[in-house]
């Protein structure tokens, strides 16, 4: 169910537990987390609320498969993260984007801008 | 940008395997909390709470797994599975123990060769000199513009103090030379390897006494003032008892009584490396007062800043000033500023660079030979290799795994190479007949040790690579398919396999031709006529004492010399009546012994250039000294008993004085003089002329100086030179009886017979070649084991082949041409690489091999046994070929 490389798929709420799934392109959740995190410090459990709510439940990410990217993202040294106390003054491990994970945002950004726009310009013509 | 991204990665990975109890505990909280926030979340919505719990757990997903691959982001993913292939790659080698012993045998040899080398390269090359900052040590070395080039000299006291009053670029500096004392007070006196050394030496070197003090500066400021010595810590404990109550007590040193200030610790020998004691400079006996009297050197401490060259710069300054103020002395004097470890080094470091390259070498070759041998297990695991790759195992994962087991292959062949060095080595350096300096003690030190593992994983990592690289991964399905067929590896496979015999031939060959050039080297060393017969010639140095001892009053004039105890006369008769001697005769130095040079001037020569001022060594000899040694007597005749007397107007020269003066007209009646044309010394008459000899030094004398013989006079050092009719070694201990005379204070030492001495001038030679040949005998087999190896896989693999062959009628001798042929052409290719690479090692050996261009007969006669070693090899598994059944061959697979 779960996708290694992105950890992530897209399932529509009303299927949620169902079997089928559609994978989300490689490096979609990545990109997410980049952007939601671009507006500043956020837990885990933030950044999957945000998602939730842009993308108007639409991208039902399974919540868990948020983790293991976010680790990989603070090993590649794109995000960076503290321990802090949430707005219910609970211990939370927070996260911030480096300027490094900034500039991989700005890049993954434009790539994906690209090709959703020549996938629908295929789309719509062909 | 990438670089620093995985920087950064491997960096917090790393530290994660450091902390992976806290790290996992960092994620079961955040975890946890994010399960709450949603739990929490649920609840306001309405849900009871344990309904909360479970939905929120539900929407997480798989908490445990995720949490494992949460936390996998943070390690080295093959940090677990590196275990597991560690475990895996034991099994494996268990299951296959023939192949396991022959591989880890084989890489032992490399690496166990390479291991011992570099740890004496590691000793002697990279830790240097066992000295604190032995890197600011310098040697200097007064030497002479001649016209023959520049010419090492040694220093004059008057020199060196100017030098260590003037020069800026040193801490300090401090004469010292080499001497023998002899110690008396027991039943023999022992001759005892000493240094005398001006004040500043020890601290120079960085050592202090264990109990006393060193040298203070008023104890070398004036001759023959303070009797003192410093005891070696090894003499100490000999002699003393190790007692420390010696320091204050005086000591029996020749004829004079010294007072012992200090003991040295243990493994301190100075920079001579033999000393085990040590007197003040000014005692020694050099003059002090004399700026042309030169012979001993300096060693000095470049100061915090300065670089040799500014030494160089600033000593070549000082020896202009000093020419321009002592013409008469220093024309053309300079200083050469060595560092001391070049100055000990010197000799054995292109030794030591030839032969690690050549064991370089051995490891080459041994890894092909193990790759190839692992070429055939890849081929019989083709199967295992496929069903794991059926089982899902990437191409990535395979490589690992094969490199893992090669790796671990490497690491067994590495610890018990490095055991096997480790038990020879030390008996080696013993063993060997170049001598090394005592600091150097091969011994498994940390470098070496990481040296080892170092090598033996990049030598895993290219076995893994090397049958990976014939054999493509299969395809899912495919290997499963062929390998039931027994098929062969393709066309790719036999390439890599005549690489590997190609890469072994070529690497045997350049060894084999090194170890030519060292034996042919050694044959034309042992060639050389040095101009006398060495065999059956005995030598032994004597120090004969004089009567009575006149106390010596400090500061004040020597007192006037008393009689030796014998006359070197009686000595000559005694030697003569020992039963097996032939002939007798007495030198003032023994051949190879060192002598000093003089200036010398012939009459109606006015040659007065210092370049070109003839100078020659001087040998006071008796009448029979060149009969005894069998020198030739050019013209002319030897001594007459009546001549031998100090102010006696005969002398002897060689060859080089009358082709220097007198080339076409009979030098017998001409005059030299030693000194300068306008010197007061008298004059001397030539009554006979001998061939040059090689009395200093072989291949060739340091220099091209001739030789002159003074009619002998008694003295105190005698060289006694027997001819023997027996083994000469075997009248030793009756010639020294026949020196003493039952006289115990007459010192005999370093008997020797005149053969040994020789062959040591030729011992570094010698050791190089033994090594290299050793080294060659092993690639010489690993490469033909290998070579049969591949061979005979080849033929196995076209066993069907032959056998359809045979059917359609091709004869067996056929068969055993085109093997051969196959082999052939293979050792061919390496041959030529081969030979055309023994020039690299030659010219590493440049330095070492005397009378032997790079290229030589023996190069060629090296690829010649090798080529019919080789051939040998592949001619038995051609002939096993012959021996297939066609129609067994036929079914066989």
């Amino acid at each position: 169910m779960l996708d290694k490389q992105t950890g992530c798929s897209i399932i529509p709420k009303s299927f949620m537990g169902a079997q089928e799934t559609r994978e989300l392109l490689p490096g979609t959740l990545d990109m997410l987390i980049l952007k939601v995190l671009s507006r500043g410090e956020m837990h885990g459990y933030g950044i999957v609320s945000a998602i939730q709510r842009a993308s108007d439940d639409v991208l039902g990410v399974v919540e868990g498969a948020l983790y293991p990217a976010l680790h990989r993202l603070e090993v590649r040294g794109w995000v960076r993260s503290k321990w802090g106390a949430s707005d219910n003054n609970r211990r939370a491990k927070f996260y911030r984007l480096s300027a490094l994970g900034r500039r991989a945002l700005e890049e993954e950004a434009a790539y994906w801008d690209r090709v959703a726009s020549a996938v629908t310009r295929v789309m719509q013509r062909a | 940008m990438k670089r620093v991204h995985d920087a950064i990665s491997w960096g917090s990975r790393l530290l994660t395997l450091l902390r992976r109890g806290r790290r996992a505990r960092d994620i079961d909280d955040e975890i946890a909390f994010h399960l709450a926030m949603r739990q929490a979340e649920h609840e306001r919505a309405g849900l009871p709470p344990e309904i909360a719990r479970r939905t929120a757990a539900r929407q997480f997903g798989n908490v445990t797994a995720l949490k494992e691959q949460t936390r996998d982001m943070w390690t080295f993913p093959s940090f677990e599975s590196l275990v597991r292939d560690l475990r895996y790659a034991l099994r494996t080698l268990r299951r296959a123990p023939a192949f396991t012993l022959v591989a880890v045998l084989v890489l032992a040899i490399g690496i166990g060769a390479t291991t011992a080398m570099f740890s004496l390269v590691d000793t002697m090359l990279v830790r240097g000199l066992p000295y604190p900052k032995a890197d600011r040590l310098v040697v200097l070395i007064g030497n002479v513009q001649r016209a023959a080039g520049v010419e090492r000299r040694g220093n004059s006291y008057p020199d060196h103090v100017d030098w260590r009053a003037r020069a800026t670029s040193f801490d300090d500096m401090a004469a010292y030379t080499t001497l023998n004392t002899t110690l008396q007070g027991s039943d023999e006196p022992e001759p005892i390897p000493s240094e005398a050394v001006s004040a500043p030496y020890f601290s120079l070197l960085g050592v202090s006494p264990t109990h006393g003090r060193v040298f203070r500066p008023e104890e070398d400021a004036v001759p023959n003032r303070d009797a003192v010595t410093i005891l070696g810590d090894g003499l100490w404990r000999r002699r003393f008892g190790a007692d420390p109550s010696i320091v204050g007590r005086t000591i029996q040193l020749g004829t004079r009584a010294y007072t012992v200030v200090g003991i040295m610790p243990a493994g301190f020998t100075g920079v001579s490396d033999t000393a085990q004691l040590w007197i003040p400079f000014a005692i020694s006996g050099t003059p002090l007062d004399n700026r042309g009297s030169r012979g001993f050197q300096t060693l000095a401490r470049l100061k915090a800043g300065a670089t040799i060259a500014d030494a160089r710069a600033e000593l070549d300054t000082i020896s202009r000033q000093l020419a321009a103020a002592y013409p008469q002395t220093n024309d053309k004097r300079g200083v050469e500023v060595s560092p001391l470890a070049d100055y000990v080094l010197q000799q054995l470091r292109p030794i030591v660079v030839a032969l690690m390259a050549a064991v370089s070498l051995v490891l080459l070759i041994a890894c092909a030979n193990v790759a190839g041998l692992l070429i055939g297990r890849a081929d019989a695991r083709q199967r295992e290799i496929a069903v794991r790759t059926a089982l899902g195992a990437g191409p990535g994962r395979l490589l690992r795994q094969l490199i893992t087991e090669n790796c671990l292959l490497a690491m067994l062949g590495a610890f018990t190479g490095m055991a096997i060095a480790q038990i020879s080595l030390p008996s080696l350096v013993a063993a060997s007949p170049i001598a090394f300096p005592t600091f150097v003690r091969p011994q498994l030190s940390l470098t070496v040790l990481a040296f080892g593992i170092a090598i033996a994983l990049v030598s895993g990592v290219l076995l893994g690579i090397a049958p990976m690289m014939h054999t493509r991964l299969p395809r899912l399905g495919d290997a499963l398919k062929t390998s039931s067929r027994g098929g062969s590896s393709g066309l790719r496979s036999q390439r890599f396999r005549s690489v590997l015999v190609i890469v072994e031939v070529a690497l045997a060959v350049v060894l084999l031709a090194g170890a030519g050039l060292m034996i042919r080297s050694i044959q034309k060393l042992a060639a050389i006529d040095p101009g006398f017969e060495a065999a059956n010639v005995l030598m032994v140095n004597a120090t004969i004492p004089r009567q009575t001892t006149l106390p010596a009053t400090p500061g004040g004039p020597a007192a006037p010399p008393a009689p030796f105890v014998t006359s070197h006369t009686d000595l000559l008769e005694r030697l003569r009546a020992v039963p097996g001697v032939e002939a007798a005769s007495l030198a003032s130095d023994l051949p190879f012994g060192g002598a000093s040079a003089v200036f010398y001037s012939a009459e109606g020569d006015a040659t007065v250039a210092a370049e070109t001022m003839p100078r020659a060594y001087v040998h006071r000899v008796t009448p029979e000294f060149f009969a005894t040694l069998r020198i030739r007597l050019e013209a002319g005749r030897t001594f007459l008993p009546a001549e031998e007397k100090p102010d006696s107007p005969a002398v002897i020269v060689s060859h080089n004085v009358t082709r220097r003066f007198w080339p076409h007209q009979d030098p017998i009646g001409k005059r030299i003089k030693l000194g300068a044309p306008g010197s007061q010394n008298p004059w001397m008459t030539i009554v006979g002329v001998v061939d040059e000899v090689k009395y200093r030094g072989l291949p060739e004398n340091p220099t091209g100086d001739p030789d002159l013989y003074l009619p002998y006079i008694d003295r105190a050092a005698q060289g006694v030179v027997v001819r023997t009719r027996v083994e000469p070694s075997s009248l030793a201990s009756a010639v020294r009886a026949a020196i003493r005379d039952g006289n115990a204070s007459i010192l005999t030492f370093n008997a020797s017979t005149l053969a040994d001495v020789v062959a040591q001038q030729s011992s570094a030679s010698r050791f190089t070649s033994w090594l290299l040949t050793v080294f060659a005998a092993t690639a010489l087999v690993l490469s033909v084991v290998g070579l049969y190896g591949i061979m005979s896989y080849l033929v196995a693999q076209r066993t069907r082949e032959f056998g359809i062959r045979l059917a359609l009628g091709a004869s067996r001798a056929e068969i055993v041409r085109r093997v051969l042929r196959d082999g052939t052409w293979r050792v061919a290719i390496g041959a030529a690489i081969g030979l055309a690479a023994t020039t690299g090692l030659a010219r590493l050996l440049a330095g070492l091999v005397y009378g032997v261009g790079t290229f030589d007969i023996s190069s060629l006669l090296a690829v010649a046994t090798l080529v019919v070693v080789a051939i040998a090899a592949c001619g038995i598994p051609a002939v096993r070929a012959t021996r297939v059944d066609p129609a067994i061959a036929l079914r066989s697979e």
